[in-house]
């Protein structure tokens, strides 16, 4: 199982546009956490996380997107998720974490 | 990792599959993709299949976290009819399930969602559990009526 992790900086909103493609799990969550950190340390702003195309999330994937949000909560920004799938949206209600994040 | 194969238990309706695994997180993956597998087999729906795809995860995440490198965990699929039986067992330092906190929005953490995100999506969960003497979960999810005639 893989996750292929696409980062660009959108100058025009002041952004992080960040495109998660495959899974996020035990294998893969600390790499999302280093890449995430990575980009607060450039610059510390909005991330946008496009979830079109990620088919799988878990509580370890779950727990570094809090993370990181808390992080950014503490200087007034946020994370914005789009385009969840279904199962990616449900498991975001049944935690409550739709009520944390902006989900779009 | 080995797999049995499927051994047919004492009633004939229920056939059961065991895995042995080492308690490493790149092996997660190949159970969690083994439980849909069977899930669609049973004939279950895809938001079902999904169901227990993420609560077999979150379990076997479980027995990673808690266990040692050197370790192994178990899992064992129980399939019949009407419903899917998941047990994961692991040896490793295993946890207070009377301490087992439930997520708190206001003041939401990194860790402990797991057994949370189990129960919500499984029917019936038995978590057994005490610090040194590994964990044994055990998971069901019923084939709801309409699934059942269209197989």
């Amino acid at each position: 199982m893989s996750l292929n992790i696409n980062k660009a900086f959108d100058s025009e909103k002041n952004l992080w546009e960040v495109k998660l493609i495959g899974e996020i799990d035990i294998s893969t969550a600390n790499s999302l956490k280093e890449i995430l950190i990575k980009l607060l340390e450039e610059k510390e702003i909005d991330i946008k996380l496009d979830c079109k195309e990620l088919d799988y999330i878990d509580s370890t994937g779950l727990g570094v997107l809090i993370g990181i949000l808390k992080r950014l909560k503490s200087i007034d920004k946020d994370i914005i998720i789009i385009n969840p799938k279904p199962n990616i949206s449900k498991l975001f209600k049944i935690t409550g974490l739709d009520k944390i994040f902006i989900i779009k | 990792m080995t797999t049995k194969c499927a051994n047919k238990s004492e009633d004939s309706k229920k056939e059961n599959i065991c895995m042995s695994l080492p308690s490493k997180p790149e092996y997660v993956s190949i159970v969690r993709m083994t439980s849909s597998v069977i899930a669609n087999k049973i004939g279950f729906n895809i938001e079902d299949i999904e169901d227990i795809k993420v609560a077999v995860g979150e379990a076997c995440n479980n027995a990673v976290l808690h266990g040692c490198d050197s370790n192994i965990f178990k899992v064992e699929f129980i399939i019949s009819e009407e419903k899917f039986i998941i047990e994961i067992e692991d040896e490793g330092k295993g946890f207070n399930v009377d301490k087992y906190p439930h997520p708190d929005i206001c003041n939401p953490k990194e860790s402990g969602l797991g057994i949370f995100i189990i129960k919500s999506l499984m029917d019936n969960v038995e978590v057994k559990s005490s610090p040194g003497k590994g964990t044994f979960i055990r998971m069901i999810k019923f084939l709801n009526e309409k699934d059942k005639a269209y197989n």
